[in-house]
């Protein structure tokens, strides 16, 4: 079959629901449908850990007189959602041609707080101070307070140096720019993927989803069709503001689209080696 | 002081990265290219069975599957048997064309239904957050 036909007779078919773009959720709804469920599930596992963002890596203290430890403090920083729109002008640390990191493969971040008061001074990420124009920890309006770091008291201070890098969330989950993907085929269970544990009755014990409005319902007497496979995908894809929603699905695909074309590219190698008849060696490994 | 690097054998990828080749063909008593065993290393399920079920989809299988050897090795085994009227590697080069296709149309389609708009869109604050 013709690969343009392919897409255009069996491929896959998007409809949005919502887009939500508020401070409290950046998300994208949509349902992803006549496609499988291997192919939906590899989306959503690569928006999840494979599309990087920028967090804060390394960490060096200069002083540290709060409560909190400072391998406490380094995890907490690490969390943090960087704004990582211009994640594409940065190098990954380990591609990058410099000895251990450099302005083309990290952003330097800097955190200077004392507390001179008799109140508590609340340390948030308003007081973390970038190098880089963009690349800067997500607030939310002018209004945002920012997210809580520490609190210190009279005399306490906080003085660090942090290296934000490059990374994906195959490494650490802090690079991960989905808060959270949900994901949801077969409302009304009529493939019966799952068993309800029920007291009485399933309908009044388990209300159906909101996306239970997109299929018929199951009739009572309706026959089980085994032979049945998903078809339709709901999914929400929500940021932590490190990426636009929108720019997850597109970034995911395209690197899973990468990631194919490499694994193409070689075995086109391997059969050009071998002949046209590519045949497997009668020996170990090649 | 310059901070440092906690150094890792295979720098820091955080999964045990593999070295050597992407892809390789597992040695087989067959004779038979229609049937062959490919190692693709630093690929877990994401591809793996996004990549079964695309290879199976092709007429001329007899069979096609993948498994994670061992969960601390960075890598997949797909197997491949056809009928003898394609070769596996050939089998398995359209099982990767076809899904590259799959994901740039899901790709179009979705910046399409974005620059269409027709969605419900929220701005400002949240009314569920209330």
């Amino acid at each position: 079959m013709d690969a343009t036909a392919f897409a255009q007779e069996t491929g896959p078919t998007i409809t949005l629901l919502e887009v939500k773009d508020s401070p409290e959720t950046r998300s994208v709804s949509f349902i992803l449908s006549k496609t499988d469920l291997a192919t939906a599930n590899a989306l959503r596992r690569v928006m999840i850990a494979e599309v990087p963002t920028m967090a804060i890596d390394l960490v060096e203290f200069e002083s540290n007189t709060s409560v909190l430890t400072d391998e406490f403090l380094a995890h907490r920083l690490g969390l943090i959602p960087l704004n990582s729109e211009q994640v594409g002008t940065i190098t990954y640390t380990r591609e990058c041609s410099c000895q251990q990191y450099c302005p083309q493969c990290s952003v330097e971040l800097h955190l200077n707080v004392r507390c001179t008061e008799d109140h508590t001074r609340e340390v948030t990420t308003r007081d973390l101070v970038s190098s880089h124009t963009s690349i800067a920890p997500v607030l939310n309006g002018p209004n945002d307070r920012g997210i809580l770091i520490a609190k210190l008291r009279k005399g306490q201070e906080i003085n660090l140096r942090c290296i934000a890098k490059k990374g994906t969330a195959k490494e650490h989950a802090k690079w991960s720019p989905c808060a959270g993907v949900a994901f949801e085929y077969d409302p009304h269970n009529r493939l019966r993927h799952t068993t309800y544990w029920i007291e009485d009755d399933v309908k009044s014990e388990w209300p159906v989803s909101a996306n239970g409005r997109f299929e018929p319902e199951v009739a009572e007497d309706e026959p089980f069709d085994y032979n049945a496979k998903p078809e339709a995908f709901y999914m929400t894809v929500e940021g932590t503001g490190a990426l636009d929603p929108k720019e997850i699905v597109t970034t995911g695909l395209r690197i899973l689209q990468a990631k194919l074309s490499l694994v193409q590219l070689l075995l086109k190698e391997i059969a050009e080696e071998r002949g046209a008849v590519a045949r497997p060696p009668m020996n170990g490994f090649h | 002081m310059a901070m440092t690097e906690p150094s890792y054998e295979h720098g820091t990828r955080g999964v045990p990265y593999i070295d050597g080749p992407k892809i390789v063909v597992m040695a087989s008593d067959s004779q038979d290219p229609g049937s062959a065993t490919f190692c693709i290393r630093n690929e877990d399920h994401t591809l793996g069975n996004a990549l079964r079920y695309i290879i199976m989809k092709k007429c001329g299988l007899s069979f096609c599957g993948y498994s994670v050897p061992h969960p601390s090795e960075y890598q997949i085994n797909l197997r491949i048997q056809t009928d003898g009227t394609i070769t596996a590697v050939d089998a398995l080069h359209q099982g990767l064309s076809d899904l590259i296709d799959l994901t740039a149309h899901v790709k179009e389609t979705f910046t399409d239904k974005i620059k269409q708009g027709g969605y419900e869109l929220r701005e400002g604050a949240d009314p569920d957050a209330e």
